[in-house]
């Protein structure tokens, strides 16, 4: 369906904008504004010029923080991107038992992170959990899983991938769906076998769909609070401490609004870069595939 | 193609806005924070459990025989989210009438001078009652002049916890020693992972960090530089270091109240032999444990010492006028001996008032309760928080994340000590 007028699309989005305008740009833009600011909320504010930004460099926080988010989120993309796919080409097929095991794996998605964190919370302790019991029956050496700098923040993002590998996953079997079967056929016919029809026909035209999952994971990833919230508290040794949660350490516990606001301009900064870096690979590989047809 | 690209982009950049905005939604949300005060004057609490039991009974027994001046109490998640709602609501000029406060951060609210000064909310005669070790003055190194903004609550200090089928077992005795301790922790802590027991386990927390400075012969604050204790710091420091890596030490996993939580779970399960923890859980402990609890005095390292802990009611400033009567009324109320002891009996936390303890004693409650007669006692030997508004800084900024990093991060004990006094100096 073509519009009318070119404005039309806009107008329609205008309400959506106004309401995005209301609650994120102009908070954004507060944000800038206070992050120039040393305010406790109970005091006046003392402007500070960039004093937040270097201080935030200076002391290490930063660095730490971006890089633990930046790892975290590689962690949690590449892991439920990969196993979405696999779980959607596995049970991309008909029959009840398949849609049971694809209701089961999507359900983890609809549950609450609280109630998902407490769930693991269980399930990893390391005394009586079952991970544990497992790995001692197996006699593996196991872990302090929470307790460990080491281990915390592997344990957080192995809890963030098995919530949203279910959501990875529809998304994925929406993609295998609708590539046309006639394909399949055509290369079947032509001798092709399993792994090069994924290779040829299924990866390739599921790249848009990819794109996607990945973005929408990336941002998750980056949205990190509840799971850290209620499972370590950004602990041990801020081994945890991913970037919104460092936000709400900031303006929460230590009082320290200019800093926190700085933290949310840079990580506006950072989520921005990485949106404008995905948008033109994908500009990238549809040049490419137009200069292949 | 431009307009595709251009509305693509759009739906990519609300993607980040989402994302970036959670933060700046975060601090938005500071002023949606409320005192609800269509409902009347309200006393925001942060128990849970059998405090919070003990408290709403409180509160309802007082609203039964001043139903002129009732208050109403709401729930607001632990000490340090209270502290941060409460900020909000102060910000948004919503306070509530009444609420408590933990004692580090009582000089920075007051230092902001966002708490009602209480003297003419609490007359003389109930301002004096209180035990000197758990009011005020007796909590904080203040000057004289200093206004009263504290009424003292739910107070307590850093006490042991031994586990008497252990102890039999061993032939032994609570430690009043560290070298005691170290030898106590060593003997009890058995068995291989898995299937450990571990002979001592504390929270890696400040407030018993601070226990141990003062053990020490260490003061946190002298003159005007926070030293944190010098060379006593780096002892109390090094000993957790020292009893951790020869596995008598159980490290709890979490933060804040989780690890204190750990605590004393892994100790109701018979996993650790002794603990340190609050003498606000003697109730909850004894209650729990399918062993006989002892409760002991913390020992002495130079001399004995403990910084006292809990909270103090305050009157924030910006409350309605109008609910002056509940909060006078309901301080009043709680200052008086049956009430702090109703509440300290049933909980653990040590009775806030002199003729309270007395009355206790004539009836006999610590022969019957020898735990809580140790609470009482170690009062002796509480040593005094420096009266600065940087306190609260010091503690959840500065030394708090140092102490984890030394203990549970592996890092230098003396080198993360020294960059704590430097943060702090930088902070001062």
């Amino acid at each position: 369906m073509r519009p009318k007028h070119a404005i039309h699309p806009y107008l329609l989005l205008a309400p959506t904008i106004a309401i995005l305008a209301l609650f994120f740009i102009y908070p954004l833009f507060v944000a800038m504004d206070d992050s120039l600011y040393r305010w406790d909320l109970l005091t006046e504010p003392r402007y500070a010029g960039l004093s937040n930004y270097r201080e935030l460099a200076a002391s290490g926080a930063l660095s730490g923080v971006i890089g633990r988010t930046l790892g975290f989120a590689v962690v949690v993309v590449s892991g439920s991107c990969s196993l979405g796919l696999g779980l959607a080409l596995l049970l991309n097929r008909p029959g009840r038992i398949y849609g049971a095991v694809r209701g089961a794996v999507f359900s983890a998605y609809v549950v609450s992170w609280v109630a998902v964190a407490l769930l693991w919370m269980w399930i990893l302790d390391a005394d009586s959990g079952v991970v544990t019991r497992v790995f001692r029956a197996l006699h593996i050496p196991t872990a302090r899983w929470l307790a460990d700098p080491d281990t915390a923040l592997w344990a957080i993002a192995f809890v963030t991938i098995w919530k949203i590998t279910g959501y990875a996953m529809v998304v994925f079997l929406a993609g295998l769906q609708s590539i046309p079967r006639s394909l399949h056929e055509a290369a079947a016919l032509d001798g092709a076998g399993r792994l090069a029809r994924f290779r040829f026909i299924t990866w390739p035209t599921l790249r848009p769909t990819t794109a996607f999952v990945a973005t929408t994971s990336l941002i998750m990833s980056f949205q990190a609070f509840d799971v850290v919230r209620v499972m370590t508290q950004g602990g041990p040794v801020k081994s945890t401490t991913l970037f919104v949660y460092a936000i709400y350490e900031e303006v929460f516990v230590t009082f320290r609004v200019g800093r926190a606001s700085a933290l949310v301009v840079v990580f506006f900064g950072i989520l921005i870069v990485l949106t404008l870096l995905n948008l033109w690979a994908l500009s990238i590989s549809r040049r490419q595939r137009k200069v292949a047809a | 193609m431009k307009r595709r690209a251009l509305l693509g982009g759009s739906l990519g950049a609300v993607g980040a806005l989402g994302a970036g905005a959670l933060g700046a939604g975060a601090l938005g949300a500071v002023g949606l924070a409320g005192c609800g005060s269509d409902r009347g004057p309200a006393l925001w609490f942060s128990y849970g459990g059998k405090n919070r039991e003990a408290l709403l009974a409180l509160v309802e027994r007082h609203n039964r025989e001043r139903p002129e001046a009732a208050i109403h109490a709401v729930f607001q998640g632990d000490y340090f989210e209270l502290l941060a709602k409460l900020r909000t609501a102060i910000h948004a000029g919503a306070p509530p009438a009444l609420t408590h406060v933990v004692g580090e951060v009582l000089p920075y609210l007051a230092a902001a001078d966002v708490l009602e000064p209480l003297e003419p909310l609490v007359d003389e005669a109930s301002r004096g009652g209180f035990i000197p070790a758990l009011s005020q003055s007796g909590a904080f190194d203040a000057p004289a002049s200093t206004p009263t903004y504290g009424i003292p609550f739910n107070r307590s200090t850093p006490i042991a916890y031994l586990n008497r089928q252990i102890l039999e077992e061993l032939g032994a005795s609570s430690p009043k020693t560290w070298d005691e301790l170290r030898a106590l922790a060593a003997k009890a802590s058995r068995g291989a992972a898995g299937d450990k027991r571990y002979g001592f386990a504390c929270p890696i927390d400040w407030w018993m960090w601070v226990a141990m400075v003062g053990q020490a012969g260490g003061e946190l604050l002298e003159g005007d530089t926070f030293t944190l204790g010098g060379d006593a710091g780096l002892r109390a420091l090094q000993l957790w270091k020292d009893m951790a890596a020869a596995g008598h030490m159980m490290l709890p996993a979490g933060r804040d109240y989780n690890a204190w939580t750990v605590t004393n779970t892994e100790f109701l399960a018979g996993r650790v032999a002794m603990i340190w923890s609050s003498t606000a859980f003697v109730r909850y402990l004894e209650e729990n444990a399918k062993f006989p609890v002892v409760a002991a005095p913390l020992p002495k390292d130079a001399r004995f010492a403990v910084p006292t802990g809990g909270t103090f009611f305050v009157a924030p400033k910006g409350a309605p006028p109008e609910h002056r009567v509940a909060t006078a009324s309901f301080l009043e109320f709680m200052s008086r001996a049956d009430t702090s002891n109703e509440f300290a009996t049933k909980t653990g936390y040590i009775p806030a008032t002199k003729a309270g303890i007395a009355e206790l004693e004539h009836a006999g409650f610590y022969a019957s309760h020898p735990n809580d007669r140790v609470a009482v006692e170690q009062l002796d030997a509480v040593q005094r928080w420096p009266w600065h508004r940087n306190l609260f800084r010091i503690q959840r900024e500065i030394v708090q994340s140092r102490l984890e990093s030394a203990v549970l991060g592996g890092a230098d004990a003396r080198a993360s000590l020294d960059d704590a006094r430097r943060a702090a100096r930088e902070e001062l």
